[in-house]
C-alpha cells in the first residue's frame, strides 16, 4: 500500500479512533467502578478509595456464584459434544457426496446465520412438542446447535488444507482407518480443535438470546445478572464484568497467536 | 523520427498527468515508424543511468556502486543468479526502493524524488499482477484512465495496442479466462498502451513452459523492435538473455561482472564467473609467460596455450584460460593440444559431449562437444584434442579472482 | 475415511450426519411455522389449521407499526455501522502488516466479552447519573444531564451499534485482505494516486465483504429483544420483544410463531438482496 500518510489516513484514524472509544469506553468505566465505587454523599457524586470490596463481595454472592458454575458447565458440556459432533460433520463433508454434504452443510450453518431469536424459538417449541421439560440439558442442546457451525467450520478448513497426501501414506504403510484418524489426522488437526473450541467455549459462555427462551428454573449467568440489572444495582457486577474482561481478552490473545502461528508455519 | 525536443515533451507530459488528452505529442498516431535499433556507438546521451547506485536492506549491502546505461530503444538484459540483486536495481528504477548511494538519471534529471506513478516507465510483473475483477479492456485502459484520458481515446488505444499483441478478440474476457501466454501478453499491453519511456521486465517468462518460453521470446524481441521502446529485462537464464539482448548486464553478489552485447559476454568474458555462468566453460590455471600483439603465451600444468586477452595483461600475470566445449576438436590440429583418455561419452540430442582426462592430470575434465551424429570413439580410447588461440580467452586474475583448473559445471 | 465394509455402518454414518441437522435444525425451525397457523384455545394450543395470526399482524393495533419502526431502526443502525466498519477495516489494512495484527484484535476482543454485560456497562454510562453525564457535567459543558440518552430510542440506536460493530468489521477486513498485495503496486506503477487505487481497485474487491457486513448487522439487530428492553424503556418496543413476550407471560405461542415467521421471512429476504447484489459484482 502506499506509504504516504496523507489526509486519508488522518481522516480514517479519527473515525477509528471513535469507534474505539465508543467500543471500549464502557468496558473501561465498568472496570475502573470496580476498583472505584462511585459513591453518592449527600447528593453530591464522588469516587471512593481504591478498594477491592466489590470482588471479594462477588466471592461471597452465592446467587452469581452458582450461575457462574452452570455457564461453565454448560459452556463446558456443550463444547465437548460440539467439537466431536463438528468433526463427525467435517469428515462426512469431505467423503460424502457433494450434494448431500451441501444439504448437511446448509443445516449446520442456519443456526448461526439466524438471529439467535428464531433459533431460541424455534427449539422451545420443538421441546414443547416432544413434552421435554426446560433445563440444563435443554440449554446445551440449545448451545451445542449454535455453536457447531464455529468449530465444523475451522476443522474444515484445515481439513481441506491438509488434503489427502497424508491419509493416502498412511493407509500405503499398512495402518487401518481407525489408526489413520488417531494417529496421523487428529494430531493435525489439534490447532483447529483447540482454536474452535476455545472460540467455541466463549461464545457459549456469552449467549444470551437463545438461553432466555430454553433456561427453565436453572440460570446461567447472563439469565441472572439480565434478572438482577432489572431489579437494582450491585457492586458486584462490576467486578464480574473485569474478571469477564480479562478472561475474553487471554481467550482472544490464545486464539489469535494460534493462528498466526499455523498460518506461519508451512503446511 | 520524432527530435529529442518532442521526447522530452512527452516525458514531461507522463510524468505529470495532464488534463483528458490535451497533449497531441501522448497520442502517437498509428504507423509511425519505430526507431532503428541503436546501435551502440551514439551513446551521447543515455536515456537512463543507474549512477554509482548502493542499496542497503539493514546492515545487507544489496548493491555494491552499481553503474549501468540504458540507451534509447535498446533491449538490455539484467542477468544473474538469485540474490544477485538484478530485482533490486529494477525496483529501484521503477521507484519502488529507495537509493542509499548513488543516483538516478533519466534524460539528465535525477528521479530521486519522483514517486512511483509519476515516473515514465512501466512495469510487468514476474506474476503479470492482472486486476481480476476487470475484463481485459479494462485492465489495459487503466493506465489511461487514471490519466483522465477520455473515453474514445481510451477505447482506441487500447484496440491498437491489443491488436499489437495479437488479442483482438479478448476485449471483454476476464484474466481467470485466460491461459499463461495471453495473461503475459495482456501485462505488456497493460505496459505499452501509455507509452513509456522504458519498460521493465521482471523474469516474465520464468511461470511458462518451454515451447511457450520460445515463442515468447521471439514475440518479445519482435516487438521491442517493432515498438522503439527500451526493455530493461532480467533474467537468470543466461540462454534466454544471449537470444533477446542487445546489451547484457551480468551481476553478481550486487556488483557488475560485465556489461557488454551477447556476443562480447560469452566469447570474450572477463570474470570466471561470467565464464561459468553463460554457457559451459573449460577453465584452466596459468600465468602469463609471453605477450605478443593480441596473442598471450600461458604456462600452464597441461602445458603452453596461447590465447585473446579480454584486457591488459603483463608477463608474470597469473590468468584464467577460458574455451567453450564446442570449441574444441576430438583431433589434432589446433595451435592448443592436449593428450588424454576419453572418460565420458553423453548423447544428448542434437550435440554430444565427451569427457578428456588429460594424462599430465588425470584427475582433471575437459569437456568438448560436438554435433551429436558422428562421435566415433569410446570410453578408455586414447585422443588429442586441440583448439585454436582464437576461441581461448585470456581472464586476468585478482586478489578476488579465485581459478581452477578443468572445466567447471555451469 | 469411510471404507465401511457393509451396509448397515454406511446407513449408521449417512443417518448421524444427516439426521442430526435435520432433527435438531430442520425439524425445530417446520415446528413453529407449523404452530404460527394453529389456534390458541383457552391457553391450549390445539391443532386447528387457521390464519387469524396472520391476520392479527396486519390488524390488530400498532404491530404493523412497530415492525415498520424496527425495520427502519435496523436500516439505521446498519448504514451507520457499515461506513464505521468499512473506514475502521480500511484504516486496519493500510498499517503495517504487523500492527494490523494487533488493531483487528482489538476490534475483534469485544466478541468475546459477555453480550449482559455489554449492555449493561453501555447502560451505566448513558443513564442520567451515568459517567458520560456526570463527566459532563464535572467538566461544565452541560448543566443539567442529558435524559433523552437513556431509555429512548436513541439509547437503542447507539447501544446496537456499539454492540454489533465488530461483527461488521472482520468480514470487511477480510475482504480487504484478500486482495493479492502486488494490485497496489501494480496500479500506482501505472501511474494511479491513491484515489485512483481505492475506487478501482480496494472499493471493488472489498464490497463482498461490505455486503456481507451489511446482511449481519440488519439481521442480528433486527431480532434482538434484550437491548430494547434494558435501554429503551417504555420506548423499547421492537418486533423483536413482541415476539418474545408472547412466549412469556402473554403465553401465546402461535401469535408469536407467526411473528417469528415473519420476522425469519425478514432476514431471508435480507439475505436473498444481498445475495444479488453480490452476484452481479462477482466476477470471478
Amino acid at each position: 500500500m502506499s506509504r504516504r500518510v496523507g489526509s486519508l489516513d488522518i481522516g480514517l484514524g479519527i473515525v477509528t479512533a471513535a469507534a474505539f472509544t465508543g467500543l471500549y469506553a464502557p468496558l473501561v468505566a465498568v472496570s475502573a467502578l470496580s476498583f472505584f465505587q462511585l459513591v453518592r454523599l449527600r447528593g453530591v457524586m464522588s469516587f471512593a478509595p481504591f478498594s477491592l470490596e466489590p470482588y471479594a463481595r462477588l466471592w461471597v454472592n452465592d446467587d452469581i456464584l452458582s450461575a457462574l458454575m452452570t455457564t461453565c458447565f454448560v459452556g463446558a458440556a456443550a463444547t465437548a459434544l460440539a467439537l466431536g459432533l463438528g468433526l463427525l460433520f467435517a469428515f462426512y463433508f469431505v467423503t460424502a457426496r457433494r450434494a448431500l454434504g451441501t444439504l448437511m452443510q446448509v443445516l449446520i450453518f442456519l443456526p448461526f446465520l439466524l438471529p439467535p431469536i428464531i433459533t431460541g424459538l424455534a427449539l422451545l417449541i420443538f421441546f414443547r412438542q416432544l413434552g421435554i421439560e426446560r433445563g440444563i440439558l435443554t440449554i446445551i442442546v440449545g448451545h451445542v446447535v449454535f455453536i457447531v457451525p464455529i468449530i465444523y467450520r475451522t476443522v474444515l478448513v484445515r481439513l481441506q488444507l491438509l488434503g489427502r497426501s497424508l491419509t493416502e501414506a498412511s493407509l500405503d504403510l499398512g495402518a487401518s482407518q481407525w489408526q489413520t484418524l488417531r494417529l496421523v489426522v487428529l494430531p493435525q488437526l489439534r490447532p483447529a480443535l483447540i482454536a474452535g473450541g476455545l472460540l467455541a467455549f466463549s461464545m457459549s459462555f456469552d449467549e444470551t438470546l437463545i438461553t432466555l427462551f430454553l433456561a427453565g428454573s436453572d440460570t446461567t449467568l447472563p439469565i441472572r445478572l439480565w434478572g438482577m440489572m432489572r431489579v437494582g444495582f450491585v457492586p458486584e457486577i462490576n467486578a464480574l464484568a473485569t474478571l469477564i474482561l480479562v478472561f475474553a481478552a487471554c481467550v482472544t490473545l490464545a486464539v489469535g497467536l494460534m493462528q498466526q502461528r499455523a498460518g506461519n508455519r508451512a503446511l | 523520427m520524432p527530435t529529442m525536443a518532442g521526447r522530452a515533451q512527452r516525458a514531461d507530459d507522463v510524468a505529470r498527468p495532464g488534463p483528458a488528452g490535451s497533449s497531441p505529442a501522448s497520442l502517437r498516431p498509428q504507423g509511425a515508424p519505430a526507431d532503428a535499433p541503436n546501435s551502440g556507438s551514439e551513446r551521447l546521451l543515455p536515456l537512463l543511468h543507474v549512477e554509482n547506485v548502493t542499496k542497503r536492506y539493514g546492515a545487507t549491502t544489496v548493491l555494491h556502486d552499481v553503474d549501468l546505461r540504458v540507451a534509447d530503444n535498446e533491449f538490455l538484459t539484467i542477468l544473474g543468479p538469485s540474490g544477485s540483486g538484478k530485482t533490486t536495481i529494477l525496483r529501484i528504477i521503477g521507484g519502488f526502493e529507495s537509493i542509499d548511494r548513488g543516483r538516478l538519471m533519466f534524460d539528465g534529471r535525477d528521479l530521486a524524488h519522483v514517486p512511483i506513478n509519476r515516473r515514465p516507465f512501466n512495469t510487468v510483473f514476474q506474476d503479470y499482477a492482472l486486476f481480476h475483477h476487470m475484463s481485459v479492456r479494462k485492465n489495459v485502459g487503466y493506465g489511461l484512465r487514471v490519466r483522465g484520458t477520455p473515453r474514445q481515446d481510451i477505447a482506441r488505444r487500447v484496440a491498437e495496442v491489443l491488436a499489437t499483441v495479437g488479442l483482438d478478440e479478448f476485449g471483454d474476457r476476464y484474466p481467470a479466462q485466460l491461459s499463461g501466454g495471453q495473461r503475459q501478453r495482456v501485462a505488456l499491453a497493460r505496459a505499452i498502451v501509455c507509452e513509456p519511456r522504458l519498460i521493465l521486465l521482471d523474469e516474465p517468462l520464468a511461470a511458462l513452459d518451454v515451447n511457450l518460453r520460445a515463442q515468447m521470446q521471439r514475440f518479445l524481441k519482435d516487438l521491442q523492435r517493432r515498438l522503439g521502446i527500451a526493455f530493461v529485462f532480467i533474467t537468470h537464464d543466461q540462454e534466454e538473455a544471449i537470444v533477446l539482448s542487445d546489451r547484457i548486464v551480468v551481476v553478481r553478489d550486487g556488483r557488475v561482472e560485465q556489461d557488454g552485447t551477447p556476443h562480447e559476454v560469452y566469447h570474450r568474458p572477463r570474470t570466471s564467473f561470467v565464464a561459468n555462468f553463460l554457457g559451459e566453460n573449460n577453465l584452466i590455471d596459468g600465468k602469463v609467460s609471453g605477450v605478443d600483439g593480441g596473442m598471450v603465451r600461458v604456462e600452464t600444468p597441461l602445458g603452453m596455450f596461447a590465447g585473446t586477452a579480454s584486457g591488459p595483461v603483463s608477463v608474470g600475470r597469473p590468468v584464467l584460460l577460458a574455451v567453450r566445449p564446442e570449441h574444441i576438436a576430438a583431433a589434432p590440429g589446433g595451435a592448443n593440444e592436449i593428450a588424454g583418455t576419453v572418460t565420458d561419452i553423453r548423447f544428448l540430442g542434437p550435440t554430444a559431449t565427451l569427457d578428456v582426462s588429460p594424462t599430465t592430470a588425470p584427475r582433471l575434465t575437459i569437456k568438448l562437444r560436438q554435433l551429436g551424429g558422428a562421435v566415433a570413439m569410446a570410453p578408455g580410447e586414447r585422443v588429442t584434442v586441440s583448439w585454436s588461440p582464437a576461441d581461448t580467452a585470456v581472464i586476468a586474475q585478482g586478489p578476488t579472482e579465485p581459478g581452477r583448473a578443468g572445466s567447471a559445471p555451469p | 475415511m469411510t471404507g465401511a465394509r457393509s451396509v448397515l455402518p454406511k446407513l449408521a454414518w449417512h443417518t448421524a450426519n444427516l439426521g442430526l441437522p435435520v432433527i435438531f435444525v430442520l425439524a425445530p425451525i417446520l415446528s413453529f411455522i407449523l404452530i404460527s397457523v394453529w389456534t390458541l384455545d383457552h391457553g391450549h394450543v390445539i391443532a386447528r389449521f387457521t390464519l387469524a395470526n396472520y391476520a392479527a399482524f396486519l390488524t390488530d393495533g400498532g404491530y404493523v407499526s412497530v415492525y415498520g419502526t424496527t425495520v427502519l431502526l435496523s436500516l439505521e443502525v446498519t448504514i451507520l455501522n457499515t461506513a464505521l466498519a468499512s473506514a475502521v477495516a480500511l484504516f486496519i489494512f493500510r498499517r503495517a502488516v504487523r500492527i494490523r495484527f494487533l488493531l483487528l484484535m482489538i476490534f475483534v476482543l469485544p466478541l468475546f466479552m459477555s453480550y449482559i454485560i455489554k449492555v449493561y456497562s453501555i447502560r451505566g454510562i448513558l443513564g442520567q447519573r451515568g459517567l458520560f453525564n456526570e463527566g459532563l457535567l464535572a467538566l461544565g459543558l452541560i448543566g443539567q444531564p442529558i435524559g433523552a440518552l437513556l431509555f429512548s430510542r436513541t439509547a437503542i440506536f447507539l447501544t446496537l451499534a456499539i454492540l454489533y460493530l465488530p461483527y461488521a468489521v472482520l468480514p470487511i477486513y477480510l475482504a480487504l485482505d484478500r486482495i493479492p498485495a502486488n494490485y497496489p503496486a501494480a496500479s500506482v506503477d501505472l501511474g494511479g494516486r491513491t484515489r485512483d487505487e481505492l475506487l478501482h481497485i480496494v472499493a471493488p474487491l472489498a464490497m463482498p465483504g461490505i455486503v456481507v457486513a451489511a446482511v449481519f448487522t440488519f439481521v442480528l439487530t433486527f431480532g434482538d429483544f434484550v437491548t430494547p428492553q434494558m435501554v429503551g424503556g417504555t420506548e423499547g418496543f421492537t418486533f423483536g420483544r413482541i415476539v418474545f413476550s408472547q412466549f412469556g407471560l402473554a403465553l401465546n405461542w402461535p401469535l408469536g410463531s407467526a411473528f417469528a415467521v415473519i420476522l425469519l421471512g425478514t432476514a431471508l429476504m435480507a439475505v436473498a438482496l444481498a445475495g444479488l447484489f453480490l452476484r452481479k459484482e462477482h466476477i470471478r
